[in-house]
């Protein structure tokens, strides 16, 4: 073969699976969206799960090589975006909204935690997993509040309980490690310190990114296409960093979104939209996602994953109709708030990683424990949130098709 | 058909209707939370009442009917404060402001009513494009007669009103040239504009129930007048004001309003005749357009002047009935405005010192719950 073609076969470089992700994305939204039923993130998850070792086998780990990088990018955004809408004024003003989501992330925690104790689960791996439960799924939500064009009061809270459980999660499931690295033996290594490190450094991590998005901000002004580079690019330093510093990503652009929305005072930062060019990292991410499922997480530890999904929507439920009347919200937006707050992706977003570094063994086993209720909310939770917003007269089925 | 009752109410009582937009506290856009607002203040209920408005990001307050100014602002200021904390509750703000400056009509969400259901089945875009907001003013009439009489005479001074509350200068993200562009989305439905030279209320009569008949009305409330009868409540209803960013700048209006009719009911100043309507849209529109230093032309006088002098001249002339009415302190404010600038000029500086229409409306918001 002449030397100028190229090696047969020719191997798909990152360019063509990003393309192929985009593709695949596109048209399982597509279908999605003809259902009028599904939202289209249901699409991208088929679509990769159709794409990846579950069914097809194109894309596989080795595959997908630097195609992650997009997926740590979308969450990224994601997590940002989310920061945003925490306001901690609001907690000021509405006494009962730091219970009701206190109330609802703890019980979530225990009923999901009381099911893998009955289950057998040993008690510290229980709470781990519970612990990882207690998080709504930032990405889920919120695309499908953009696809829907959802605004409103259920919206609203949904967006902020969220923003909140994950936090409680991802402070838990820190928490938590000390008790996993002391249950490993001979690491020699301080956990508190551990610990410590990963909130401190996380929670210093974001703010400092903060103080340095705002220096630039005042620099350059409120011209919304340089605010969005250095939204952006901050973001992008934050999860590197983050990265290299063996940090919560999590927590770090957690604090990033909630500083930018809390502690610009002088609103030198705009509420910036990252609009249809992230739409296309979204896609890929949930693709992706799709990837790493396969029919076996669906079989014999289904039972568990169902019982886990069940308990923890109704934890949910319980710790908000609880609420409901002091907090003036009606039963039925308690009920629908529920129902939003269903997808669960704590595996996806990076949470149990600390535990991968600290214990491997730990970390599989953990997975294994969660990954089939993960693997149900994969398909179940876009659909429950899609149908609470618009239950809700809050979001409008083809809004933004 | 039976002819419309007019009520007869104390004249001079007045009464204020202030329809607020209900904006999130992220990027200060238009928030669909009336039903919520609604809903949390059947607990603790403001004086007056509170109704939803065509699309879910409006709500109306209607205070109670009052003799004078200074009832009439108190009862604002204690609505403006309890609607100000359950919106801190429920983290939404509200706002003054005759338009949102940059939200988008097609995103809006007609209110789910029957009447409103209707209005949006008839009109099209228009409906979602009326969310706009407005200040109307009641006056109390004795008789039919002299609500008839009060709604010609008040076309004079409809510039003075639309110049004084103009306070929507920006429409979708941009700046109209206009001090009042609400009320150009008003002017596009087909019921607008003015009453018909009509003398009386029984020849009023006539003319409602030929268009009853012509099947074009079913109401009252399908005329989108500027000015108006009202006969249920027995009152002449001014419709062409912004609402204004502030309770006590509404409250200043109405008090303006009040003294007029005043003047304009023992004084009987104002000819009613053709005369009166052939500048009434030009006018108007200069108000709209360039607030007090719009041109007011007097077909009467044949002159034109600018609409600043003019004010002032006309708040000199119902000063005395002002003092007999204790709304002097309202119509001194009012006079300030006219060198200060108004509620659009207001709206522009804070654009050109913020430089985003995000921050605008977060003053706006700011404003409206403390000012």
């Amino acid at each position: 073969m002449p030397d100028f073609l190229p090696a047969w076969p020719p191997a798909p470089n990152s360019f063509l699976i990003f393309a192929l992700l985009l593709l695949a994305g596109l048209i399982g939204g597509r279908l999605a969206a003809m259902t009028r039923v599904l939202p289209a993130i249901t699409g991208y998850i088929a679509a990769g799960f159709l794409l990846g070792p579950g069914v097809l086998d194109w894309l596989d780990p080795a595959t997908l090589g630097d195609a992650r990088l997009l997926a740590e990018f979308s969450i990224g955004l994601i997590v940002f975006d989310l920061g945003r809408r925490l306001d901690l004024g609001w907690a000021g003003h509405d006494r009962w909204l730091l219970p009701m989501g206190l109330a609802e992330s703890a019980l979530s925690f225990f009923a999901m935690f009381a099911l893998l104790r009955y289950a057998g689960t040993p008690m510290l791996e229980a709470a781990v997993a519970a612990m990882v439960g207690v998080a709504t799924a930032p990405a889920v939500v919120l695309l499908v509040a953009n696809e829907l064009k959802a605004e409103g009061p259920v919206t609203r809270r949904m967006l902020w309980h969220v923003a909140l459980n994950n936090i409680v999660a991802a402070i838990g499931v820190t928490l938590l490690l000390p008790f996993i690295e002391a249950s490993q033996a001979g690491t020699g290594l301080n956990p508190i310190a551990r610990a410590l490190w990963l909130i401190g450094g996380s929670f210093l991590l974001g703010y400092v990114a903060f103080l340095v998005m705002v220096l630039l901000g005042r620099w350059l002004g409120k011209s919304p296409v340089p605010q969005f580079v250095v939204a952006v690019s901050m973001i992008v330093a934050t999860v590197g960093a983050a990265q290299l510093g063996r940090l919560s990503v999590l927590l770090a652009l957690l604090v990033l979104g909630v500083c930018a929305r809390n502690l610009d005072r002088k609103h030198r930062l705009i509420d910036v939209e990252f609009g249809r060019a992230a739409q296309l990292f979204f896609v890929a991410l949930f693709v992706l996602t799709g990837t790493t499922l396969s029919p076996g997480q669906f079989g014999a530890a289904a039972w568990i994953g169902l019982g886990f999904v069940v308990v923890r929507v109704v934890g949910k439920a319980v710790g908000l109709y609880a609420f409901a009347w002091p907090a003036h919200i009606s039963m039925r937006q308690a009920g629908t708030l529920a129902l939003a707050l269903t997808p669960m992706a704590g595996l996806a977003i990076g949470m149990t990683r600390p535990i991968y570094d600290v214990a491997p063994e730990f970390g599989a086993r953990l997975t294994a424990i969660v990954v089939s209720g993960v693997a149900i909310l994969h398909l179940l939770g876009p659909i429950a949130t899609r149908f609470a917003l618009i239950r809700a007269g809050e979001g409008e089925p083809g809004a933004r098709d | 058909m039976p002819e419309l009752a007019f009520k007869s109410s104390a004249p001079l009582t007045f009464g204020v209707e202030l329809e607020l937009m209900l904006v999130n506290t992220r990027d200060f856009n238009l928030a669909p939370d009336a039903d919520d607002l609604l809903r949390r203040t059947t607990r603790v209920a403001p004086q007056g009442e509170l109704k939803p408005e065509l699309t879910q990001s409006m709500i109306e307050i209607n205070t109670s009917v009052h003799e004078a100014y200074t009832p009439l602002v108190t009862e604002l200021r204690a609505t403006r404060d309890v609607l100000a904390g359950h919106a801190r509750k429920m983290n939404v703000a509200l706002a003054g402001g005759g338009t949102h400056p940059f939200q988008k009509w097609s995103d809006r969400k007609i209110y789910p009513n029957e009447r409103f259901l209707s209005v949006s089945e008839k009109y099209g875009f228009l409906a979602k494009q009326f969310t706009v907001f407005g200040q109307h003013v009641h006056i109390g009439c004795a008789n039919a007669d002299d609500a008839i009489y009060l709604t010609h005479a008040l076309i004079r001074y409809v510039p003075h009103l639309i110049a004084l509350a103009a306070s929507s200068p920006f429409y979708q993200g941009v700046d109209t040239a206009f001090d009042s562009s609400r009320l150009s989305i008003v002017n596009a439905f087909p019921l607008s504009g003015t009453m018909p030279l009509v003398r009386s209320w029984s020849e009023f009569n006539r003319y409602y129930d030929r268009m009853v008949d012509l099947g074009i009305v079913k109401s009252m409330k399908d005329f989108y007048w500027d000015v108006r009868p009202k006969p249920e409540y027995g009152t002449v209803e001014i419709r062409v004001c912004d609402t204004p960013l502030t309770v006590d700048r509404a409250a200043q209006i109405a008090a303006f309003s009040q003294a007029l009719a005043r003047w304009l009911w023992e004084e009987r100043p104002v000819e009613v005749d053709r005369d009166l309507y052939l500048t009434h849209s030009y006018n108007r529109f200069q108000a709209c357009r360039h607030g007090f230093s719009g041109t007011l032309v007097d077909a009467k006088r044949n002159d034109a002047r600018p609409l600043a002098d003019d004010l002032r001249e006309t708040l000199d002339v119902i000063a005395p009935h002002a003092q007999m009415l204790h709304s002097e302190p309202a119509l001194d404010a009012l006079r300030a405005t006219i060198d200060d600038g108004n509620d659009a000029t207001w709206l522009r500086h804070t654009f050109a010192e913020t430089g985003t229409l995000t921050d605008v409306v977060r003053r706006q918001a700011e404003l409206w719950a403390r000012a």
